[in-house]
């Protein structure tokens, strides 16, 4: 807290009271009086009280702007985010901020809330989001739509922007889904694009300017505020922009009509992960949430390059933390919060550079300790057996999971997920030779170019893996999950057609169909029709803001929740708005058909994009840029991070990616067959 | 070395479940640095254990824990660290160093001592209020079965909340410390034997409003204050083996 509080430049260190808001109350009411004695009749009472260890409690008349940050859906499934963790340690490390946190309260709260005038709240002081400066909301997904309008309503704030002003807190949304917030755009104030590390500090110093120019009669439209915000690169401000669209109804571009606004929003990109060591003081929770554990970002970003992963694109270039921070990040992080868990998190965790090493130290750290480790891997090959085999030196070998995507090798080829069915059969022999007892395998179906026989093949690897499971004990076991593949925007899928609901069932059936004679083989699916809201949000234009409204006004909240049946609300709002599915999400777009995300940048080339859309149905794979020449997908340049996929030190980085920066090379580029792939690399070094 | 552990549930941490206390605890355990013992076998777990379930929203100034160590501690030094990283709300009070071999825990605690709290608008209310439980209170002891109805998510169940009473105390009084300043209550006091099926106050409430022609209001808080052994005024709490008056009232005249 300390050392931070020293980088503080000192114009911020002003007479706090001379600045504060004209309308800023001295300190807003705290609810917690009002909303104890109906805690007692509400499941998991637990989640709204706060309180845990690392909790940061900062007075309101200390801080000058004020965060209430937000994941919008329950404490359970929204607590872990480290996202949320990163930016509620950097602002209340601020002498001059104060965070809190907010997530959505289940149906038997919300009710009581309605009925006794309680509004969203702040898990601190139970303060109501109607006082915050702003109301961070973090959209890792679209199934959370509803549920920020609910926060909002509930909380006091005018759902739409347009009915907003000046006194009410500034509604900004993050996160992965927020690279296409079109159908979200009359209700956001503003959108950051990427990384939220730098581009929240530097919003704070936007807000803190203007909470003094307001003060002092220099700031008097909320219109002046958003062009301020706007003017904070990768950030994006919704009402600047409006959607052209042609006769035919089609969209043609989305324009920039407010003066200054730039026509394309450049998403933010932290270029060294060593700058942001966060979260460090991560929350305790006091009862159960969906991750118990101390976790450590080692990477972020991705660039196997599979083509469905939305994910991997946007998040690109790999940046990786370098091991003596991981190693220390856990030490320190476990003592203090006394979790028994650590998780290392990324895309794709054993693809760290120094992967072997880092999973040896730490499993020499806690042998002989109660102290687990996980590693959360999409890799399917010996290397992540050796890693989770070192991971688990403690404690039991139990479940191990892959992630093959598709049953065939074509389809395979298709969404560039690299292996062979060979590698993971015999990935599955050296598990279950090592002691591994259950292996999960994840698929999709309703990917471009899928026939019936792709389909049915991940039927016939489940059931080969199952063998190979049996084969070495009677007891082990073998799950297939298979999920429906939505198109995201930012891929090469983003032109694909989504598969109708029927179609996804029928699909399922077929690997049912076949697997069903195997008694110990498990299949896990979802209902197919939770695509169909995804897809929808995923690549639907600003028409959809109406559709969301309007299903949230029927009642829909916590979409993707069994326990809430939203899907008869979302197809009465999608037939009462006149659009079409069909036309929506289960048609295959044109070369150059406008998307509404296309003036948000997330580095990657449209043309690049597009061609490796065409590689993929000719089923061409395409190498990671880790261990191939670059094959310019349109990140890296303008980047300072010469085109880097280790840490940034060059003497600690390795020799063997002679990849080099700003677009074409003049030079003799790097790469050949002789490189290492990721799988020798790590080996050699594990 | 094996301790046990007498400590409150205040304020914000009455809303941990039982089944969510384990893992505060053992967290709570780590951060102290309190050489726990673990079980043998394929999970290990630590040896921390509870004698019985508070409800959620309860609170208490009488709960009780009980731990294995690995090794021997300084139990003053240890059990202040572990203090400190327990929860706000969550203070040990007292603790007692014990054999192996010494009878189970629950078997001193034979009784509880509960608290029923309603909030007043004025001191004349809660005195009025306090008369009112203290005439159901009485007859609720004359009679011979009173016959509640639980709800439960799985079914409703029948209850005769009288076999395990002992005794009743009415008083306007404050009540628990975690409480608002400025807040009159009337208290309604109650032991309960530990044995037989498990009455809540909840129950012995239900049972209450059912004794007279004015639905009772609502309660505010309910409060585990003591357990032990039952004597003719109280509890004698079963590790300080000090007396925890019955009524309300006295005790804060003798303090």
């Amino acid at each position: 807290m300390c050392a931070a509080a020293l980088t503080i430049p000192s114009h911020l260190d002003a007479d706090l009271a001379a600045i504060r808001r004209p309308h800023d109350p001295q300190v807003p009411p705290s609810y917690w009086d009002v909303l104890e004695p109906v805690l007692p009749k509400v499941s998991q009472p637990a989640q709204y009280v706060g309180g845990e260890h690392n909790m940061s409690v900062t007075p309101w008349a200390d801080a000058r702007t004020r965060w209430l940050l937000c994941y919008p859906d329950t404490y359970a499934i929204g607590q872990p985010n480290q996202g949320i963790q990163i930016l509620y340690e950097l602002l209340n490390e601020r002498a001059t901020s104060l965070a809190e946190r907010a997530y959505a309260p289940w149906f038997d709260l919300e009710e009581e809330m309605r009925a006794r005038g309680i509004p969203t709240f702040s898990l601190e002081h139970h303060y109501p989001l109607w006082a915050f400066d702003v109301f961070g909301v973090t959209l890792p997904h679209e199934l959370g739509h509803t549920n920020l309008l609910n926060l909002l309503d509930l909380g006091g704030v005018p759902i739409r922007t347009a009915d907003r002003t000046l006194d009410h807190p500034i509604v900004l949304a993050g996160g992965h889904a927020a690279f296409n917030p079109e159908p979200l755009a009359p209700f956001l104030d503003a959108v950051v694009m990427g990384d939220g590390e730098e581009a929240v500090l530097e919003i704070d110093d936007v807000l803190a300017t203007a909470k003094a120019d307001r003060a002092a009669g220099r700031l008097t439209s909320r219109v002046q505020l958003l062009e301020r915000l706007s003017g904070v690169t990768g950030v994006y401000v919704p009402s600047f922009y409006e959607p052209r669209y042609a006769p035919d109804g089609r969209l043609r571009a989305t324009v920039a009509t407010h003066p200054g606004t730039p026509p394309r929003v450049p998403k933010r990109t932290v270029q060294d992960l060593e700058d942001f060591p966060y979260p460090q003081k991560q929350i305790v929770p006091m009862t159960e949430t969906v991750h118990e554990r101390f976790s450590v970002e080692i990477f972020r970003g991705c660039t196997r390059g599979c083509r469905f992963c939305q994910a991997g694109m946007i998040t690109r270039p790999v940046r990786e933390r370098r091991p003596e921070t991981i190693q220390k990040l856990v030490t320190e992080g476990v003592e203090d919060t006394g979790f028994e868990e650590v998780g290392l998190l990324s895309l794709s965790s054993a693809d760290h550079a120094d992967i072997g090493d880092i999973a040896r130290n730490l499993a020499d750290t806690y042998e002989g300790t109660t102290t687990s480790l996980s590693l959360p891997s999409t890799r399917v090959d010996a290397f992540n057996v050796t890693l989770s085999n070192e991971l688990a030196r403690n404690g039991r070998r139990t479940g191990l999971t892959f992630a093959p995507e598709a049953g065939s090798e074509r389809m395979r080829a298709v969404i560039n997920k690299m292996v062979s069915e060979e590698d993971m059969l015999r990935t599955a022999e050296i598990a279950f030779a090592n002691g591994w007892r259950h292996v999960k395998m994840y698929f999709m179906v309703g990917l471009p170019t899928e026939r019936d026989e792709d389909v049915e093949a991940i039927a016939h690897l489940g059931i080969k893996v199952y063998e190979i499971a049996q084969k070495h004990g009677r007891g082990n076991k073998a799950t297939v999950s298979v999920g429906g593949f939505v198109p995201k925007p930012h891929t090469p899928f983003q032109w694909a057609a989504q598969d109708t609901p029927e179609e996804i069932q029928r699909k399922l059936d077929l690997v049912l169909e076949i697997i069903k004679p195997y008694k110990g083989l498990r299949l896990r699916t979802n209902d197919p029709q939770e695509g169909v809201i995804e897809g929808l949000l995923a690549r639907g234009d600003r028409r959809v803001a109406p559709v969301v409204e309007r299903a949230w006004r029927l009642g829909a909240t916590f979409d993707g929740w069994h326990e809430s049946d939203t899907l008869p609300h979302w197809h009465r709002a999608i037939a009462d708005s006149g659009l079409s599915l069909d036309d929506l999400s289960h048609h295959e777009r044109d070369e150059h058909e406008a998307f509404p995300w296309d003036h948000l940048d997330a580095g990657l080339d449209k043309q690049w994009l597009w061609d490796d859309w065409v590689d993929a149905i000719a089923e061409k794979p395409l190498d990671d840029c880790r261990w191939i020449p670059c094959y310019d997908c349109g990140v890296c340049p303008g980047l300072d991070i010469a085109h880097d996929t280790g840490y940034t030190n060059p003497e600690t980085r390795g020799p063997t990616l002679p990849i080099f920066a700003g677009g074409p090379a003049t030079g003799p580029l790097g790469g050949s067959p002789d490189l290492p792939t990721s799988a020798a690399r790590l080996d050699g070094g594990a | 070395m094996r301790l046990r552990i007498r400590y409150t549930k205040l304020g914000r941490v009455r809303f941990i479940s039982a089944r969510d206390l384990s893992s505060v605890w053992e967290r709570a355990i780590r951060r102290a640095k309190v050489p726990i013992a673990y079980s043998q076998g394929f999970t290990p777990h630590p040896k921390v254990s509870f004698p019985d379930a508070l409800p959620v929203g309860y609170a208490s100034t009488g709960e009780y824990a009980e731990l294995t160590l690995a090794s021997e501690i300084d139990p003053g030094l240890g059990l202040a660290r572990l203090s400190a990283a327990l929860p706000t709300g969550m203070d040990i009070t007292t603790y007692l160093v014990v054999a192996d071999g010494s009878p189970r825990l629950a078997k001193y605690l034979q009784a509880t001592l509960w608290e029923t709290a309603w909030p007043a608008t004025t001191p004349d209310e809660a005195v009025d209020l306090a008369d009112e439980l203290r005439r159901r209170g009485d007859a609720l002891l004359a009679a011979e079965a009173v016959e509640v109805v639980r709800h439960r998510p799985k079914g409703d169940k029948v209850l005769d909340v009288r076999p395990p009473l002992a005794a009743v105390a009415a008083a306007p009084a404050p009540a628990d410390p975690g409480t608002p300043p400025n807040t009159t209550f009337a208290t309604f006091r109650a032991v309960l034997r530990n044995d037989g099926p498990t009455i809540r106050p909840a129950d012995l409430v239900v049972a209450l409003d059912s004794l007279g022609d004015m639905p009772l209001p609502e309660p505010r808080l309910y409060t585990r204050v003591a357990q032990g052994r039952i004597v003719d005024d109280g509890i004698l709490e079963a590790f300080t083996q000090q007396v925890q008056a019955l009524d309300a009232g006295r005790q804060v005249e003798a303090a």
